[in-house]
Parts: C-alpha cells; structure tokens; sequence
C-alpha cells in the first residue's frame, strides 16, 4: 500500500504544478479575497467595531484560508470524477492497489495542495499590513488546524463522490455543501451577530473552530486549543467514513 | 498441453438487479499461455464485460473465472499483479513525462528495480530517447506504445487488450498488429484481445471465440472457423418485394434471409448460383448484389444470423448515402 499510496499522492500534488494556469488560479484566488472583499470591508469594519482589531485583513486572513481549504477539498473530489471519465480509475485498479489507497492519496493530495496556499496568503497578508507575531508552537498549530480541516473536507466530498456514476451529481452536491458551510460559520464575520439558527451552525461548523484558532494566534487573543482537538476529531470522523465509503462503493467509472 | 492462462466457467454477468442486461451468459473457455486470443464480436456482444470481470474491475453474478492461476474475485490482487491492461482509448497520465509514467505505473504495481527493465522496454519501442517528454506532446501511436510498454513493465503473465485498434488510422493499426505479434514472441506473454475487426482477428490471433449477446457461439483457430463454412454468401438488394420461395427454390441455394428488400443468400457455389438467379429474377428487380466467400465475417453470419458490423453508426451512414443517391436518380 505505502508504494502505491506514495506514486497517487505525488501524482496529486505534481499534476497542480505541471499545469501553469491551476498554479496561477490557485496563487491568486486567495489574494483575491483579501483584495476585493478584505478592501470592501475594511473601513465598515472598523466603524462597526464588532471585528477585534481596527484591520479587517487581520480578522478576515484566518476565515479565507479556513474557506479555502472548503474548496480544494471540493477540486479533491473533481479530481476523482476526471480519473472515472478519464478511464485513469481503470488503470490504477488494474493493478494490485485497494480502493482505500486511492482514497487516501486523494484525499492526502487535496490537503497538501490546500496548504500550497497558506504561504501566498501570508505574504499577500503582508502586504494589506497584518503582521505575524506567532510562536513557532502557535504556527505549527495554526498549519495542522488547516491541513486537519481541508483533509476532513476532501474526505466528505471524496465520500460523495466515490459512489457517483455520473459527473454532475458530485458538483451539485459540493455547491450545495459549501455555500452553507462558508456563511454559517465566524470565517468572513464574528457569528455573535448572526440569527440563532445560523449561530447553532456556526458554533459546530469545523471552519469556524479554524478560522477562530487562527485568530486568536493572529490578534493575540485567549487562544483555546480544543479547537484543534475538535478539528482532529472532525477529520478522523471523516477519514473513516470516506475509507469506509470508498473502500465499499467506489465506482470505477 | 500448455497450461491455460485464463479459464472461464460457466460464467454469466447481469448488469443491475435480475431485470438487468445479461451482459454475459453462461460464458466457457480455456485459453493457453503463450497465445493470442480473440474475442470477436459486434459492439455490445459482451466483448468489454468479460475483460472487466477477468481484470476485476466487474464482480460475477454467477460461475468462476480464473487468470494466471489465481481466482479472479477470491484472488483479486494477485491477479491484478500478474496482468497488464491495454484499453481501448489510451489512458496516461498526460502532465507527466514518459518516464514519470513509467515510475508511477512501478509504484502502483509494488515493483522494484524497474528502471532496467523500463529502459529495455523503451528501447524496444523507439521511445528511449523520448523518455523526458511530456506524453502530450507525443502522436498517437507513441502513446499506444507507451501504454502497452506500461502494461509489459511488471513482467505480466496475461496482457488483456480491449479494441487495441479502435479509431486507429491503417498505418498505426499495421504498426500496432506488428507490436502485439512482436511483445508475443518476445516477451512470452499470452495476449487476450477483443475486436470486432475481423481481419485483425484472422491476422492477429492463434485461437478466436466468436461472441454475440454474451454467449460464446464457436472457437478455434481461424483457419478452423473458416473451414466450418463450405458455403459463399450473396448479398442482394431488390427494387420491389420478392416472394422468398423463388430464391429458395433455385438450386445450391442453402438458405435466405430476409429483412425488407434486403436478402442474404447462403449457396454452394456462387459462380454456379449466379447465372441461375439471372434466369430467375428480372435484372431490373436487382438493385445491388455482391459476393462473399467463405471468411470470418460469413462465419459470423452463418453462426448468429447478422453481421458484425451491423451495429456500427457508418454502415447506417454509407446506407442513408445510399438511399439520397438513389432518391435523386
């Protein structure tokens, strides 16, 4: 397994940097969220007074990585439906590997490929004026509560996607997901303003427990640890239902 | 006797619950190592279905199939270390080079010490000085070599081609009917490919099985298959309906189909049957007629009653041209 698992998770991660335009589109996205939504928001933000600190860049940093990892656990997914299309499935379950490995490197290959990010987003931080004044134990927790997050995403998605026949149901259902999940959650703005209901969402919602960790490594605010262990929890959560999934019902084409 | 590489036994596959297509029905064979098998048989005979279940990509609805010695569902992984894998439309990995092809396909297989063997095989197929290239920059044909030298590189025992050929232009099928030929003698490997060529079967293969709706309907060696029809074939299109018994009552004629104006006529001997038919039917009755003697393609005939390529949109495409032609005449 360890064999195959390296050769998929490789295959993963390289085919993002043999393709000039995905390194481009995945180098300049989260730039431009700081951009265009941090600038949109800032000076509202500082009126309101509801954001922590005077720069909105500062709070808003942790919740557009968190989101972000949402959405590469979705290209995750993609990647899967392009193997069945592509016949590429074929090929790799014509030799001695399991339906899990195949999982697990997608899945390991989503996150990697999340955390590709987190380094561009900090220098394009740097460049709207957040600073970083973080231990190394704090930026060592702030990159596991991403990789966590955006390995339990790729999971949820590659589970959704494992047992699908056809290429658009896994779209639909990924939008369907993810939309919800970035607005009901502290990632964009603080959940105590939010209605109830969007706050009992919020308050289990796995990217808020990230977004929030970061922010407070970010604004030096308390820092509550159990957020990563919730993260762990929501990941393993994750992995052993898409194991499960995968290794029962993934469908080759 | 040579061992058999791949055995089938009584094996059918239905699609789906027990409503579903019986993909394959009660399916029997025995194929010995070291040899070319076809499975011949229009699109949609099981052709396809029967490489998934020896490959283990489709589970069995019922009977048992072995490969290399190994039972296909019980022993799975160890068959799927001892096959290769050719499909129809080439599937590689196109951001990567051809040797990063070739590492990620030892990695899948578990091997080590490939890289020898990877060069050899490269080396054989003209590719070794293309072997830092991308793969998408490569023709079609390169691709097809390289996909079989992916399926050669763990030293299979079986190698399973499905429609190695398909939407190939002559050139690339001559060279790629060269390469099965050579990888066989070379390598030792015994080679199951489908087709619904009939001369890439009769060029091809040591032993054919003819397929159609998912049962094997006759096998044996080309020259065998071909030895079961004494009879030619006379393909005839009449301008107005005819009354069958008027055909059939001209003597050496063995049997008449029809469908519409369209009539399959099996006889002894054609040269002896077509002056016959001349005196029988008017020649302005006779739309079209050609001759066919015996083949592959008059085996599949005699045997299930329709052609091969009969499903095959471009016979649907040259008989729509057909009747414009003869709409503006």
């Amino acid at each position: 397994m360890k064999s195959q698992l390296w050769g998929l998770y490789v295959r993963e991660v390289l085919r993002v940097f043999r393709n000039p335009f995905v390194v481009l589109v995945t180098l300049v996205q989260p730039f431009m969220w700081l951009a265009f939504f941090g600038s949109s928001f800032n000076n509202l933000a500082a009126a309101s007074g509801k954001f922590g600190s005077g720069s909105y860049f500062a709070f808003l940093l942790p919740g557009t990585l968190s989101t972000s990892m949402l959405s590469v656990g979705m290209f995750g997914s993609m990647s899967a439906i392009q193997d069945k299309r592509f016949g590429f499935m074929k090929r790799i379950l014509i030799t001695p590997t399991s339906k899990q490995t195949i999982f697990l490197s997608k899945a390991l290959g989503a996150a990697t490929r999340g955390l590709i990010q987190v380094p561009v987003m900090i220098v394009a931080a740097l460049v709207f004026g957040v600073s970083f004044p973080l231990s190394p134990i704090e930026w060592v927790g702030w990159i596991a509560a991403l990789f966590l997050l955006a390995f339990g995403f790729s999971s949820l998605f590659l589970a959704v996607t494992a047992p699908a026949t056809d290429w658009q149901t896994p779209g639909v259902v990924a939008n369907f997901i993810t939309m919800p999940l970035m607005f009901a959650s502290a990632a964009l703005f603080p959940s105590s303003s939010f209605p109830p209901w969007m706050q009992a969402i919020s308050n289990v919602n796995p990217i808020t427990f990230s977004a929030e960790l970061g922010r407070s490594f970010l604004l030096g605010t308390t820092v509550d640890w159990w957020n990563l262990g919730y993260l762990a929890a929501f990941a393993s959560l994750m992995l052993v239902v898409g194991y499960s999934i995968s290794a029962r019902w993934l469908k080759v084409e | 006797m040579t061992t058999p590489a791949i055995v089938v036994n009584d094996l059918s596959k239905r699609y789906g619950n027990s409503h579903g297509v019986l993909a394959l029905d009660h399916v029997n064979l025995s194929i010995a190592g070291g040899t070319v098998f076809g499975l011949m048989g229009p699109n949609g005979a099981g052709k396809t279905t029967l490489i998934k279940v020896l490959t283990g990509i489709s589970d069995i609805t019922s009977g048992t199939a072995s490969v290399a010695g190994f039972d296909v569902q019980k022993q799975s992984l160890q068959v799927r270390a001892r096959i290769g894998w050719v499909a129809a439309e080439v599937i590689l990995e196109d951001d990567f080079t051809t040797w990063e092809n070739l590492w990620l396909q030892a990695r899948l297989q578990d091997i080590k010490g490939w890289e020898e063997r990877a060069e050899q095989l490269l080396q054989y197929f003209g590719l070794l000085d293309r072997k830092d290239d991308k793969v998408s920059h490569y023709s079609t044909g390169m691709r097809k070599k390289l996909e079989i030298a992916l399926a050669l590189l763990h030293q299979p025992t079986v190698i399973f081609m499905d429609e190695p050929t398909i939407g190939l232009d002559v050139a690339t099928r001559r060279m790629l009917w060269d390469i099965v030929t050579g990888i066989h003698k070379e390598f030792g490997v015994t080679v199951l490919l489908t087709t619904h060529y009939i001369e890439e079967a009769d060029a091809l293969c040591d032993r054919i099985a003819i397929i159609d709706r998912g049962r094997i309907v006759a096998e044996g060696t080309p020259s065998e298959l071909k030895a079961r029809v004494k009879s030619d074939v006379v393909s005839l299109e009449t301008s107005e309906a005819l009354d069958p018994s008027v055909l059939s009552k001209i003597p050496g004629v063995q049997e008449v189909r029809a469908q519409g104006n369209d009539w399959l006529i099996q006889v002894v001997a054609s040269e002896e049957f077509l002056p016959r038919l001349f005196a029988t039917v008017r020649t302005d009755q006779i739309r079209r007629i050609s001759v066919e003697k015996p083949s592959l393609e008059t085996v599949f005939l005699q045997l299930t009653g329709h052609r091969i390529a009969e499903e095959e949109p471009m016979h649907d495409i040259r008989k729509f041209y057909a009747q414009m032609r003869r709409a503006r005449s």
